[in-house]
């Protein structure tokens, strides 16, 4: 059963259409990006989730059912606009929003030191929050996201304001989540990432649903007719098949005549005797797909 | 599950109520208020305390405005009333012969002005006043000298007659009511109510914009996302209101202990004649008045609070929703002077004036009891209504669009239509 169904919701502010007939759903044990260019109605999707703004039309199922009160203490959440008490003690902010989270007071404490602990913040526990750097903040974020140890965890832009050690602390962290069975549905702009940690994708564009499905199936449909060679050989001057051939990362990529498969590309290759140390059909990246699509309103070719 | 899902309701209330309370509480802005306002008075009280030691006999008014010994009038009679000028008057006032040694006296600052009475007065009336500077405020302020000196001689063929036109009436005043009356001419029958009204204009007003100094902290600080993903507008607005209420009371037990401390540290002992008592039930309706006129009032800030971006335009705001708390305090005369008067009934009643004004009746007079019991009934209605309207406006649309405050969308919130 899907932890998240969204099926058709629109949300309109004013004239303005934020989400438009979007649909998609998440499952357990997967990390799901939410991606698309900025005021595409990424946030406004999160909150109708969360049953913070209502849907003008549409279903929202979390958790196999609607949004209850009782639900909220099963999800972490890391909004867009971060925000905690600048003039409380960190510990003290953080004790609090756990027991927002249904946790007693003592669990909060005892928990709450084990993620200061684990995030190296325990010995600013005592400072007030606006004492503490920009990533120390994120980390406290974090933490409030997690200490609940939520069934559903949505975070916005998990990474920004962290450095390369805390990025690569905070992935791991996700991926011990995600191998515990927690859906966990990621915005985030920075599409390397994505590419590293996310298993599926929606990608929205001015409310609607512009891409969907699988991170791989998706890259392979955006793949052209390219495929990148390391030879220890040179290339023969001549290739049938081949419209171009370019110097590409100490290989080469070989853009193929629109009839030419790759296979036959490799069988040509192997018949000319040249000793192929790899041979891969180039897959466009994340980045490359996202300007694709919102700048072209581009589809698979 | 029913159980299971109030415990879980009153556990996040508490948990705010808790967290509301124990951060206003270790606030510095509050601790300063807390105590530099019952230290300031100490120190005003050992200053007058010094003051007094070192100048016995001292008046108050000194302190504020230097005197300096005054100068004795001048006086010439032109018309042939004043006969005699009695032993108590000669201290005031000194007759000159004519204008221009008169006028000498004035140069040489022997006296600081001088009257005419001129020879038609039987007929006009007329005096004329001579004096070196202009001061048309306080310049006639010696004259009552020469009124009681043309009056002892206009009637002094008549001293029982003049008797009695210095006092005409000896007035006592009989009431219907068994209760200890006040003195109407004591100063006490107006500060004392004067004292209840602007105490609790202050307590409720002072507790309010705490709710809207918490609501648009949360959304400056950008908290309020996650609290709406952990909890209900209608708890978190329940959880304050209790909290900054109670700190509204303690911060009043506080200043109330610190102030009979220092009333007793000041030598005095605190012993108010018996009809100026204020009874003990006056303490219960002001319990029972404050928790009410706060409900609202805090409600209404709230509603504030959620629809301004930050607080600066928040401030801009509050006093358009606190001016109904303010009328009752351009009716005090009235209600000090005539508590039982229609105006006063009706401002008692009024549930939006009603905290403040019937409390100044009950510390001015005796109320029927239907009243302030009416008057609570018609506030807790209130309080009710409000607290369900700006639960509505509460919500996380309000909350996080940050546009900014139109009065229009208050109001049509408040009567259940935004």
């Amino acid at each position: 059963m899907p932890t998240i169904e969204v099926e058709q919701i629109t949300k309109r502010f004013g004239q303005q259409i934020a989400v438009d007939h979007a649909s998609f759903t998440v499952d357990p044990g997967e990390i799901f990006a939410l991606l698309g260019p900025n005021g595409a109605g990424k946030t406004t999707a999160i909150r109708i989730i969360l049953d913070i703004f209502k849907a003008d039309s549409g279903t929202v199922t979390v958790l196999g059912g609607p949004m209850t009160e009782e639900k909220k203490d099963r999800l972490g959440y890391l909004p867009e606009e971060r925000g905690l008490y600048q003039d409380v003690q960190l510990d003290r902010s953080l004790v609090y929003l756990a027991t927002l989270k249904g946790l007693s007071a003592a669990d909060a404490s005892r928990k709450v030191d084990a993620m200061l602990k684990r995030f190296e913040l325990y010995d600013h526990r005592k400072k007030k929050i606006k004492e503490l750097s920009k990533g120390m903040q994120q980390k406290a974020q974090l933490i409030v996201t997690l200490i609940h140890d939520p069934e559903l965890i949505i975070i916005d832009e998990p990474f920004s304001a962290l450095d390369p050690v805390n990025t690569q602390m905070v992935k791991d962290l996700l991926r011990e989540e995600r191998d515990k069975g927690k859906c966990i549905v990621m915005c985030t702009h920075q599409m390397h990432q994505v590419e590293e940690l996310a298993d599926r994708l929606v990608l929205i564009n001015e409310g609607k649903v512009v891409l969907y499905g699988g991170l791989q199936e998706i890259r392979r449909s955006y793949s052209g007719q390219e495929v990148d060679v390391h030879a220890l050989t040179d290339l023969p001057a001549e290739l049938p098949g081949a419209a171009r051939v370019a110097k590409h990362n100490s290989g080469y990529r070989i853009h193929l005549e629109p009839s030419v498969t790759p296979q036959a590309l490799l069988q040509t290759l192997v018949e000319r005797g040249v000793q192929l140390e790899k041979f891969e059909i180039a897959l466009p990246t994340l980045d490359e797909i996202f300007i694709q699509v919102v700048t072209t309103a581009g589809s698979p070719q | 599950m029913y159980a299971t899902r109030k415990k879980s309701i009153m556990i996040k209330v508490r948990a705010v109520f808790i967290h509301e309370f124990l951060t206003v509480l270790r606030s510095r802005s509050f601790l300063l208020t807390l105590f530099l306002i019952p230290l300031a008075g100490f120190a005003t009280i050992l200053i007058i305390a010094n003051l007094k030691k070192d100048n016995q006999g001292i008046p108050l008014t000194s302190i504020i405005a230097p005197s300096s010994e005054p100068k004795p009038l001048g006086l010439i009679d032109q018309s042939g009333i004043i006969q005699t000028i009695p032993e108590s008057f000669s201290k005031h006032i000194t007759e000159f012969p004519d204008p221009a040694s008169a006028q000498a006296a004035l140069a040489n600052e022997v006296i600081s002005g001088y009257y005419v009475v001129l020879p038609d007065y039987l007929t006009s009336g007329q005096v004329d006043y001579y004096r070196s500077d202009f001061n048309p405020i306080g310049g006639g302020s010696d004259s009552y000298v020469l009124r009681a000196l043309l009056e002892e001689n206009l009637l002094r063929a008549d001293p029982q007659r003049l008797k009695l036109f210095q006092q005409p009436l000896k007035l006592e005043t009989h009431f219907a009511s068994a209760a200890p009356q006040r003195d109407p001419d004591s100063a006490l029958t107006f500060f004392l109510p004067y004292a209840v009204t602007m105490l609790f204009y202050l307590l409720i007003l002072g507790s309010s914009s705490t709710m809207l100094n918490s609501i648009t902290n949360e959304k400056q600080n950008r908290v309020m996302e996650i609290l709406l993903t952990s909890m209900t507008p209608l708890q978190m607005l329940t959880g304050k209101i209790v909290a900054l209420g109670l700190i509204g009371l303690f911060q009043t037990a506080f200043w109330s202990g610190s102030a009979f401390m220092l009333y007793r540290l000041s030598g005095q002992t605190f012993h108010l004649p018996i009809e100026f008592s204020l009874p003990a039930s006056l303490l219960a309706w002001g319990l029972l008045y404050f928790v009410l006129g706060y409900a609202i009032y805090a409600s209404l800030m709230a509603g504030v609070g959620a629809m301004v971006p930050n607080l600066r335009e928040g401030s801009q705001v509050t006093f358009m929703v606190v001016i109904p708390l303010m009328i009752p305090l351009f009716f005090i005369n009235t209600l000090i002077s005539a508590p039982n008067g229609s105006i006063s009934l009706f401002l008692s009643l009024f549930p939006l004036t009603a905290p403040i004004a019937m409390l100044t009746r009950l510390a001015a007079t005796q109320v029927p009891f239907w009243q302030p019991a009416l008057a609570a009934v018609l506030q807790i209605g209130t309080a009710i209504l409000v607290v369900r309207a700006i639960a509505g406006l509460f919500r996380a649309q309000t909350l996080l669009s940050g546009q900014a405050f139109k009065m229009k969308l208050f109001f049509r919130a408040l009567v259940g239509k935004a």
